[in-house]
């Protein structure tokens, strides 16, 4: 099993810190790992990506040209990862969703939330990760942090 | 710590954990990335320790003298930079060079010329071996993956204190950024620091001479002791090379994806072997020559216009005539699918 | 004792070279000196005095010192250098170790001019002074070394002699070297002799110091 992610936003929306979630939970199951962060020369507003392989045997290369999965969350991650939107790659796009936010009332700081809650779901159809187990490792990092009421319902509502 | 451990850490806390357990007590250094991490990961360890120090620098002109200074002084004293921040470090190398100093400097090699990017590339070969004016004899260590990066970080403390010749353990920023679950080898013993100048003996040390004959036999006690030193540090990785048709050539973190695309090559029904130099200077030379027999065709893959591949041709014996070929892709990642499709073109 | 020098004749860095080897034996400090040298006329002073030295790279000596003083605290550190060294080359490194309040004695030696490349503008060459670099006259004003120090740090001993003045050549190391000792940074430089780029003879180079270098550059503390 090799299953690669290449999840893409804007610096800021968290891009980072669902790969760790992912990262983390994938690593404390024993699993092989690797996370690599790309971005560019912005403290904010640039594009920010995170490549991750998980997989039961030693990874010796933490990039890949092709991803199983593609998150975008925003306009200009959707023109940086041009090249990764090939047949074949489960894409996420965000803006697929942008009426289901609006009529659920998703806040922009909740919105990576659902998409993690979504790629939790994946993982777990794709038996890598429990998507529980990806739940209590956000649960553990955010529920002592302001707005962990509107995040919960969030991750419910994908 | 001695027991084999799983942590999940990035490449700059891996390097950070070998400095300290290494016994470095000094860092001299400036913020430049993708180099930041390794200096802000050592202040954050050792900010509370009385015997361990750091110096942000005004540049890293003064950080790589100041290290010149502190091992002259006795003390396991480094820096971490990259990029345009390399060659500024040349100057202190370079002096370092010149009177055999162990000076340990972490590359974290950027994309260049010039500013280049922030984020990763193998450009910086050439400047880690020769960046000194003169012909600078160093120990280069580029490792391939975190568990290797500790144990090399450490060997190139122990190195540098053992054979007194500049020592740079050369990454790069994608090896610096990625997190890996790894077990690190702790069971590595040091080679403690003595004072080169200190207040029992009294010395007067040189870089400068006024006869150019004074400097040959100089450069001569250099060159054969940096020979020695080859014979007992030279190091490489030789991967599915058995029965090999061709011979792939690649050197750090680029070696990881070879050796994924030799997986699916081989699926293919090809023989292909990977050649990795663990050390780029000495230049694991015999190992090369010897499977360079071997072979049909040697092919060269590096996140450069053809550094490595300078060295494989500097190092190749000249009466093995064989076609070299290669991937050079300056400032970028490698993936093995373009290595698959690369050698099947 | 000190080697043959390697200096010039009429040079004024074995005046100051002497003083601080003098000064160092009576305070029975030979052991715990080191005199890191720049590059530069400095380098000549290698093997000179029976004390602990190593060379360096012009312009680099303060910052090599700032880290074998790191290392060896209990030593006295010395970075020795020309004006060149420590006013053009090496100046950003000289300003931060006196803003950081580094505890070490840098002695800058300035005849104004670079005497080892055979005379050519410095930092400290006053405006109208012919050299191999200024042959119409050097159009800037000289580098002010010690006053400018002076702003970035409050603590340090800081002061300006000249080697025809014994006396104070003496009282001025002794401070820097009591400045040391007590953590602090300290500075002094020397208006100094270099007959053979100055194309002076016999009394004309002791003239030369007073009626040029001494008439622009204030002597004094700090």
């Amino acid at each position: 099993m090799m299953y690669k992610i290449l999840l893409a936003g804007d610096g800021g929306q968290g891009i980072q810190t669902l790969s760790y979630l992912i990262c983390n939970t994938a690593f404390k199951n024993g699993l092989e790992v690797s996370h690599i962060p790309n971005y560019g020369l912005e403290q904010k507003g640039g594009v920010s990506m995170a490549y991750i392989k998980i997989s039961d045997k030693a990874i010796t290369y933490p990039k890949f040209s092709k991803p199983d999965f593609l998150l975008i969350m925003s306009d200009q991650a959707r023109d940086r990862t041009a090249d990764y939107q090939q047949s074949g790659v489960e894409i996420i796009d965000i803006k697929d969703h942008v009426d289901f936010f609006k009529e659920n009332n998703v806040e922009p700081y909740s919105r990576n939330i659902f998409f993690l809650s979504k790629i939790s779901e994946m993982l777990e159809k794709q038996e890598i990760i429990k998507k529980q187990e990806i739940f209590e490792a956000l649960e553990e990092k955010l529920s002592k942090k302001r707005g962990w009421e509107e995040n919960h319902r969030v991750w419910n509502l994908a | 710590m001695s027991e084999k451990q799983r942590q999940f850490l990035t490449g700059a806390e891996v390097v950070v954990q070998a400095c300290l357990d290494a016994g470095a007590t000094q860092m001299y250094g400036y913020p430049i990335t993708p180099g930041t991490e390794v200096l802000t990961g050592w202040i954050n360890q050792v900010d509370k320790l009385e015997d361990k120090m750091y110096l942000q620098t005004e540049d890293e002109i003064a950080a790589g003298f100041a290290i010149c200074g502190a091992v002259m002084g006795g003390k396991k004293a480094f820096t971490a930079t990259a990029g345009p921040g390399t060659t500024l470090m040349q100057d202190a190398m370079s002096m370092a060079d010149g009177m055999r100093l162990p000076f340990v400097a972490i590359i974290i090699q950027r994309g260049g010329p010039s500013s280049g990017t922030v984020i990763y590339s193998q450009q910086e070969v050439n400047l880690a071996i020769h960046g000194g004016n003169g012909e600078g004899m160093r120990l280069v260590y580029s490792p391939s993956n975190l568990e290797e990066m500790y144990e090399l970080t450490r060997l190139t403390f122990n190195n540098a204190w053992k054979y007194r010749f500049p020592s740079v353990l050369l990454s790069d920023g994608f090896l610096m950024k990625t997190r890996q679950p790894v077990e690190l080898n702790f069971e590595i013993e040091n080679v403690e620091p003595t004072a080169l100048v200190s207040p029992e003996v009294q010395k007067n040390i040189r870089n400068i001479y006024s006869f150019e004959e004074e400097l040959r036999l100089e450069l001569e006690n250099q060159e054969k002791d940096f020979n020695k030193m080859a014979e007992e540090v030279t190091k490489s990785e030789s991967y599915k090379v058995e029965d090999c048709d061709e011979l792939i050539i690649a050197h750090g973190i680029v070696a990881g994806a070879v050796k994924e695309a030799i997986e699916e090559l081989e699926s293919q029904g090809k023989k292909v072997g990977l050649f990795r130099p663990i050390t780029l200077s000495p230049f694991p030379k015999d190992e090369l020559n010897k499977l360079a027999k071997q072979v049909k065709r040697l092919f060269v893959v590096e996140s450069s216009m053809g550094q490595l591949r300078d060295l494989v041709k500097q190092n190749l014996d000249s009466k093995i005539s064989i076609e070299i070929d290669g991937l050079y892709r300056p400032a970028v990642g490698i993936e093995s699918e373009e290595i698959i499709k690369a050698i099947n073109k | 004792m000190a080697k043959e020098a390697k200096f010039c004749p009429g040079c004024g860095h074995p005046i100051v070279l002497r003083f601080l080897h003098m000064i160092l034996r009576e305070k029975e400090l030979e052991s715990k000196a080191v005199l890191g040298l720049d590059i530069g006329c400095s380098l000549l002073a290698w093997d000179f005095l029976p004390v602990n030295t190593f060379q360096t790279h012009h312009g680099r000596v303060t910052s090599t010192m700032v880290g074998y003083k790191r290392a060896q605290p209990n030593s006295l550190s010395f970075a020795y250098t020309g004006d060149g060294g420590a006013y053009a080359i090496g100046m950003q490194s000289l300003m931060w170790a006196a803003i950081r309040n580094e505890p070490i004695t840098v002695i800058v030696v300035n005849n104004s001019n670079y005497a080892m490349t055979g005379g050519q503008q410095a930092p400290t060459s006053f405006k109208g002074q012919i050299t191999d670099t200024s042959p119409s006259g050097c159009g800037d004003e000289p580098v002010f070394g010690p006053e400018l120090v002076r702003q970035v740090n409050k603590k340090a001993f800081i002061a300006r002699t000249a080697v025809n003045d014994p006396k104070q050549v003496k009282e001025y190391l002794e401070k820097a070297i009591e400045a040391q000792q007590n953590g602090n940074f300290a500075m002094v430089e020397f208006l100094s002799y270099c007959p053979l780029n100055w194309k002076t003879v016999g009394i004309e180079t002791n003239n030369y110091l007073n009626d040029n270098l001494k008439m622009l550059f204030p002597v004094g503390e700090f």
